[in-house]
């Protein structure tokens, strides 16, 4: 375990000093996900422009959603993605031998390969959401409430991370697979709203088969003080089976690739 | 140290005939084809050897020393690396092994080598101590100098090369696989490469299993060869055995004072080149004699030497013959 | 300067367009996947729209609206900018200017060769939105349906030779793809795909008629949903073209400059 922490280190300080090859890539990348987030509240303006409420949230309360949108777009981008994305490059350009050649766990090399931490320009406009979205609500978030938030945003991260395993390991079965970035982000991007609004055969899907809900209402119902215990509960069990179902696919994966299976 | 028994490795691709219907039709359903990349291999490495393993493209080299090295799982066989099983991929299994592959790199892009080095450490766990002489004795034996510190994308190919040597036996293996590493080198640079590995294999009695295109490579490198075709061990022993097997004849090399007629030369043996200063005959090793007694009493010899047949000339044949053997099977296999 | 056209290849190159579609499924799967957000959007407004309708849209007009958006930008979608960028940087350009066919043509007819596996993913997503909807909102008039056509095929041409165009760029520059981000992120904003510009605040309104973006998928969904008299369809069909023709231009201009940067520096 104290070797994995100390490797985690030495993972963080090589992206690190990679990071800092690419300066100006990293400053216009982050001005990127600014100008994204921005384009993104246009359709909440658009639509709250006309209502008080839409499927039972006022447009403070969605805004609260949105922030947790953005946090999480935050975490992907600077931790997950660029890792997880170095495992497409490495299946395309052969090398992901040498990661399997290592006697260390092969999606714990993989998933902190490319750590960037700088992304935390979408950290700072997420706080700015969540302090109007409080404004606008005339009163701060609740002790309790804003416990059960970091809960649940420690178990929306893992769950964010267990989709995006499933999305890697289908890259070692299918040849040309760039577009996954582009699949997952179309998909993240419906988290933005409340799961409320999801009705009927999306409003299942996006619970239980890709638990959209889970991600960002959840946690806004925690910061409102509306979460149930039970719903807490069950998130963050669902989060914990997501997680092994991933590592289950990933070393099927794997497997495939080795012909394990054969 | 490597036991390899009746090893199989089959792979199914699916055939994409060209057309507008055949393309609409492997929409729904696909066909498969078995190939069978390795076909019943089997041979046995001592510890401290140096093998090569040759064959034409496509011969199942490179596959076999991805099961040897547990990439890939085999069909069927056994295989026994150092008392491990490679498929389990044992931590301590991984820990004894190192693959250099010579078309793909292990080497962070945009970092220096030395940050790739001190991840391996990290990786395979290596103390402070072992590490910094390690690094120092590779560094010499590599003529690394200040190579380790600069960004890996503004290296050459060659110092590529050679970081990625040093990185790949940071946690001192006992068994090196070796792909293809001398690929896209220039000369010289093939022949550091070359003594390198002699020079660890004799330092550190680490066994070496490598496959390679060139015939430099393999005659300097290897007593040992297994010969690999089509998926079958089609040699397995000595490389100069092989040579008088695949070429019995010897070459007899003339240095001329003077011009020699064609004709003059020909009564003694095949003549393989003829040049005003120079010409090489190819006799068969019993004529051998007789042959250099002849030429020495009748023709104007300044010098003369005695030679095997160029490994190149030996090895193209080699292949050729297999090329035209898989050529017939497949007329064979296709009428009906 | 090299001849321009071989059109006896034409017919080979869209049974390859297509047989490469084919062959990547998984790709295309994932493609079709990645533009399903008009369906979202749909949830999003009709959950708006539940209790009294948003301007003329009710729920009906906003499923109309919406599976006809899914339909054009599967008609329309190019990936050339995606494509031209890596066959920049690979150097496996090279090998498409050897061959006696405009690259921009090849790219074109390779993109159109998809053409046919589009429609087929369509055809289920047509047939929902006739069941919920019914054909009132289709255009009326032959003139009408020829105004639409005319429309989703300028849209098809505006995102080819944005696309083309913006994948030029990496003739010039490095990051390259960023500006096709941008591109991207202002299309999802302004072109109509996740609200109709109807629907604009006004300040929205007036930016997205100066932008080409409305013109690729806006335009071609509102007329065929027939929101528009003929007399504003016409003058809008007119403005579209207009930035076909800029956009084209652009795309020879950027690609013919380009390429010389490119044969200068050996790629």
């Amino acid at each position: 375990m104290l070797r994995y922490a100390r490797l985690f280190g030495v993972q963080l300080r090589a992206s690190l000093l990679a990071m800092l090859q690419y300066r100006l890539d990293f400053l216009v990348e982050g001005l990127l996900e600014m100008f994204w987030i921005v384009t993104a509240i246009v359709p909440l303006f658009m639509v709250f422009g006309a209502r008080e409420s839409v499927a039972g949230w006022s447009f403070a309360e969605a805004l609260l959603v949105v922030g947790w949108f953005t946090l999480l777009q935050a975490i992907l981008e600077g931790a997950i993605n660029p890792s997880l994305v170095s495992v497409v490059d490495h299946v395309r350009k052969g090398t992901l031998d040498f990661v399997l050649l290592k006697p260390a766990d092969a999606q714990f090399l993989v998933s902190t390969a490319r750590l960037q931490p700088w992304r935390a320009t979408n950290l700072l406009t997420a706080a700015a959401i969540f302090g109007y979205a409080f404004h606008l609500l005339g009163r701060p978030p609740s002790p309790l409430g804003l416990l059960a938030a970091l809960v649940l945003l420690g178990s929306s991260t893992l769950l964010l991370y267990s989709l995006w395993i499933f999305s890697v390991s289908a890259a070692f079965y299918v040849v040309k697979i760039d577009n996954l970035t582009h699949l997952f982000s179309s998909i993240f991007d419906a988290a933005r709203w409340p799961s409320s609004v999801f009705r009927g055969v999306l409003g299942f899907v996006f619970t239980f088969v890709i638990p959209l809900a889970l991600l960002t209402t959840y946690p806004a119902l925690a910061l409102l003080g509306r979460l149930e215990p039970a719903a807490m509960a069950g998130a963050v069990a669902g989060s914990a089976a997501f997680a092994a179902l991933a590592r289950w696919v990933w070393l099927r994966a794997l497997g495939r690739y080795t012909s394990a299976s054969s | 140290m490597i036991l390899v028994r009746d090893l199989r490795k089959d792979y199914r691709v699916h055939q994409r005939p060209p057309g507008l219907r055949a393309a609409a039709r492997s929409l729904f359903r696909r066909e498969y084809k078995t190939i069978h990349a390795v076909d019943g291999v089997s041979f046995e490495i001592a510890p401290g050897e140096r093998v090569g393993l040759l064959g034409p493209n496509g011969a199942g080299k490179t596959t076999t020393l991805k099961v040897l090295s547990g990439l890939l799982h085999p069909t069927s066989g056994e295989v026994h690396v150092d008392g491990h099983v490679p498929r389990r991929r044992e931590a301590a299994f991984l820990a004894k092994i190192t693959l250099v592959m010579g078309q793909k790199q292990q080497l962070m892009w945009d970092l220096p080598p030395a940050e790739t080095f001190e991840l391996n450490r990290a990786i395979y766990d290596v103390p402070r101590d072992t590490y910094r002489e390690t690094l120092g004795e590779l560094g010499k034996l590599l003529e690394l100098g200040e190579l380790p510190a600069r960004p890996t994308r503004q290296l050459s190919l060659g110092e590529r090369m050679k970081c990625e040597l040093a990185a790949a036996l940071i946690h001192r293996p006992k068994l090196l696989f070796l792909d293809e590493p001398t690929i896209g080198l220039d000369v010289s640079m093939q022949a550091t490469i070359r003594a390198f590995i002699r020079r660890y294999n004799q330092r550190s009695g680490a066994t070496v299993v490598l496959t390679s295109h060139y015939m430099e490579d393999v005659a300097a490198l290897c007593p040992r060869v297994v010969v690999v075709d089509r998926g079958r061990v089609s040699y397995d022993g000595g490389l100069d055995e092989l040579v008088r097997r695949m070429r019995p004849e010897k070459r007899v090399v003339l240095h001329l004072e003077r011009p020699v007629d064609r004709a003059d030369l020909a009564a003694l043996g095949t003549v393989v080149a003829h040049g005003p200063a120079e010409a090489v005959l190819q006799v068969d090793q019993a004529g051998l004699h007789g042959a250099v007694s002849r030429a020495l009493a009748a023709l104007p010899v300044r010098d003369l030497t005695v030679e095997n047949a160029p490994l190149e000339e030996v090895m193209s044949e080699l292949f050729s013959r297999s090329r035209a053997a898989a050529a017939e099977a497949e007329r064979e296999a296709a009428t009906p | 300067m090299r001849s321009v056209l071989s059109l006896r290849a034409l017919p080979v190159m869209l049974r390859v367009g297509f047989a490469e579609a084919v062959a990547y499924r998984a790709e295309f799967l994932v493609w079709i996947l990645s533009t399903t957000m008009p369906l979202i959007m749909l949830a999003l407004w009709s959950a708006v729209a539940r209790d009294e309708p948003m301007g003329r849209f009710g729920q009906a007009e906003f499923t109309a609206y919406f599976l006809v958006t899914f339909i054009v930008r599967q008609l329309v979608g190019s990936w050339a900018s995606w494509q031209l960028n890596w066959e920049i940087r690979q150097g496996t350009l090279a090998l498409r200017l050897l061959r006696p066919v405009h690259p921009m043509l090849a790219f074109a007819v390779e993109n159109l060769g998809a053409l046919p596996l589009r429609v087929v993913i369509c055809v289920p997503v047509v047939a929902i939105a006739l069941l919920a909807v019914g054909s009132g909102p289709l255009p009326r008039s032959p003139a009408a349906w020829g105004l639409a056509l005319v429309a989703l095929a300028g849209g098809w041409l505006i995102t080819f030779c944005a696309s083309f165009a913006i994948g030029s760029l990496a003739f010039y520059f490095d990051s390259s793809l960023k500006v096709m981000d941008v591109w991207l992120t202002l299309f999802l904003v302004f072109s109509g795909y996740i609200a109709p510009v109807e629907l604009f605040p006004p300040a929205m309104r007036v930016a997205a008629e100066w932008m080409p973006f409305r013109y690729q998928i806006g335009l071609p969904v509102e007329l065929l949903t027939s929101a528009h008299e003929p007399a504003a369809a016409l003058a809008l069909v007119a403005r579209q073209w207009a930035w076909v023709g800029g956009l084209g231009l652009a795309a020879v201009l950027l690609w013919r400059g380009g390429l010389r940067r490119f044969a200068a520096y050996g790629g």
